[in-house]
């Protein structure tokens, strides 16, 4: 209930007595001053802990020796630093393309399973998100080791002679990161395909279309959005990925986040750190702004 | 529903294969810890279990099991009581403010984890928070928070307002109501956010790396390092300890889940 509604009741509750009137006033006060103290500490929590340590940083991203700006134009006119957000963007393209493709077919999945099959399923695409990045990475580097068993079952399979380099390159930090990236993908397009009306699909049936026409012409366009959401998702997230490039990836797979952290750890160069961190986060607002069109990101998160 | 085309059973199947990538690889580190030789290796050619033995004898992996259950411990409470009490205070106020606040206390999930990392690992270095646990603790409720505000807003949008407010008419006061009609209906939103909330305070590695020190090693942190440098089966036992455990969780809260919605 809004404190607005609150107070229009209680001034329909007393209409003639003054007394009432100014009774009812002091409640919707007293209502106002427990909303607020209700989200008091979070938000003091949020403006201490996270909001002011990121104008701190923003301050040092301007702090830099060679002037105001001199650290953004350091890393902008860098060939080698451009080239570090080049190759995160377009790792997070593929790897969303990817995460989306596959995930359209195990949402579908989900759509048409019941009961306890449905439940299996269902908890296939959530025990992913409980159990720790960190576990999940690890488990691939034993799968992709020279002597592990995706070698060994390539290997009896007389697809190679010689166990191959699997791990360390492009293909185990793809493979990584869909993994841990594609639940993402997978609950907003199940969510958009419950939605559907079945009766859409049957009349498309009963006028004749293909299975693969009414696909094309119903049910995609119709769960757009879900897959949208889906997308922004995997794609902003994988943007900021450290743990899974930097335990699968070799020298020359670095990401964004691996840069920010070698400039903290190894270089020193807090400014070069902050202003690389804010152009990233620049770039985040910026498609984030272009989805907020499609989708809410309350709704996305609550699934889990 | 008319005969099933091809395509949506090969997309039926596609999907299957799709949930059994999702969950298969995980388990690699299971078979990889029970393995008797020093390497890993999978799957293992004598059994043994050796590596949990090292594992729960070696005091640095045992310092790290508590100082992780410690941080989660206080960052699950502090995400409880200030997120419930957030998510209170949301349903009160106007929409407009509603999706301002509440994209204030999401943007800790949108703005990238190493950039708030950085970010604290500087400020918390000038008031000494670095590398305790209290610092810890604070650092991860920013990625904890989110989730109870967002599964308490659930249980309370179902929550019918008739309730509350009939409680009220019968003069009952406002601190009474929330304990007999407010928070039974909540709890399975507070069960499923502080778990959530606990398991990824647990598991944090991003800000865990930058906030530790030498002081407050948690379990990811410790097995960050014997990932990077050592890579021993004692990496596979820890590895499959934290599975069980998560997994565990995750059915118990699902039980809730269930038994709250009937």
């Amino acid at each position: 209930m809004t404190t607005a509604e609150t107070s229009r009741e209680q001034k329909i509750a007393y209409p003639i007595h003054r007394a009432g009137r100014v009774f009812a006033t002091k409640l919707a006060s007293r209502e106002a001053i427990v909303t607020c103290l209700l989200l008091l500490p979070a938000v003091l929590f949020l403006t201490g802990g996270f909001v002011f340590p990121l104008i701190k940083l923003f301050t040092l991203s301007l702090e830099s020796e060679g002037g105001t700006l001199s650290a953004y134009r350091e890393i902008i006119g860098s060939e080698v630093f451009r080239a570090v957000f080049v190759q995160t963007l377009i790792l997070a393209v593929t790897v969303t393309v990817i995460s989306v493709l596959l995930a359209y077919p195990a949402a579908y999945l989900l759509s048409r399973l019941k009961d306890g099959w449905l439940t299996l399923a269902i908890y296939c695409v959530l025990v992913p998100f409980w159990i720790s990045v960190l576990v999940r990475t690890f488990s691939w580097m034993l799968l992709l080791e020279r002597n592990g068993p995706v070698n060994s079952t390539l290997m009896w399979l007389g697809v190679t002679d010689q166990p191959l380099k699997l791990l360390f390159n492009d293909l185990a930090v793809h493979l990584g990161m869909i993994h841990v990236l594609l639940p993402y993908a997978v609950l907003p397009i199940y969510a958009s395909l419950l939605k559907l009306d079945p009766r859409l699909l049957q009349a498309s049936n009963g006028l004749g279309a293909s299975g693969l026409q009414t696909f094309l012409r119903v049910t995609l366009p119709l769960t757009a959005a879900g897959v949208a959401a889906g997308a922004t998702f995997v794609f902003l997230l994988s943007l900021g990925f450290y743990i899974t490039p930097m335990l699968l990836g070799g020298f020359h797979n670095l990401t964004v986040a691996m840069l920010i952290d070698n400039f903290v750890n190894e270089r020193l160069v807090w400014p070069l750190a902050a202003a690389a961190s804010f152009i990233l986060l620049f770039i985040i607002l910026v498609i984030l702004a272009v989805a907020a069109r499609f989708l809410s990101i309350g709704q996305m998160l609550v699934t889990r | 529903m008319r005969e099933r085309s091809y395509g949506a059973g090969f997309a039926q199947v596609l999907g299957a294969l799709v949930l059994a990538f999702l969950v298969l690889p995980i388990f690699a580190v299971v078979p990889a810890s029970f393995n008797r030789s020093s390497f890993i290796k999978i799957p293992p050619q004598a059994l043994s279990t050796r590596w949990y033995e090292a594992f729960f004898s070696d005091p640095a992996w045992l310092a790290a099991i508590l100082t992780s259950t410690k941080v989660a411990l206080l960052a699950t409470f502090i995400s409880l009581v200030i997120g419930t009490l957030a998510a209170l205070g949301l349903e009160r106020v106007e929409a407009r403010t509603k999706g301002l606040l509440t994209g204030l206390m999401l943007a800790p999930l949108i703005v990238p984890v190493i950039m708030t990392s950085i970010a604290l690992y500087y400020v918390m270095l000038d008031i000494g928070l670095h590398g305790s646990v209290l610092g810890l603790a604070l650092g991860h409720t920013l990625l904890c928070m989110p989730f109870v505000v967002l599964n308490v807003g659930i249980s309370l949008a179902r929550l019918d307002p008739s309730l509350p407010r009939a409680a009220a008419g019968l003069g009952a006061e406002p601190l009474y109501i929330f304990r007999t009609v407010t928070l039974p209906a909540i709890r399975p939103g507070l069960a499923a956010g502080g778990a959530f909330a606990f398991i990824t305070s647990f598991d944090e590695v991003v800000i865990s790396i930058f906030l530790s020190g030498v002081s407050a090693k948690t379990l990811p942190i410790q097995l960050w390092e014997q990932i990077r440098i050592e890579f021993t089966p004692v990496a596979a036992a820890a590895s499959t300890v934290i599975l069980i455990a998560t997994v565990l969780l995750f059915l118990l809260v699902q039980f809730i889940r269930s038994r709250g919605a009937t």
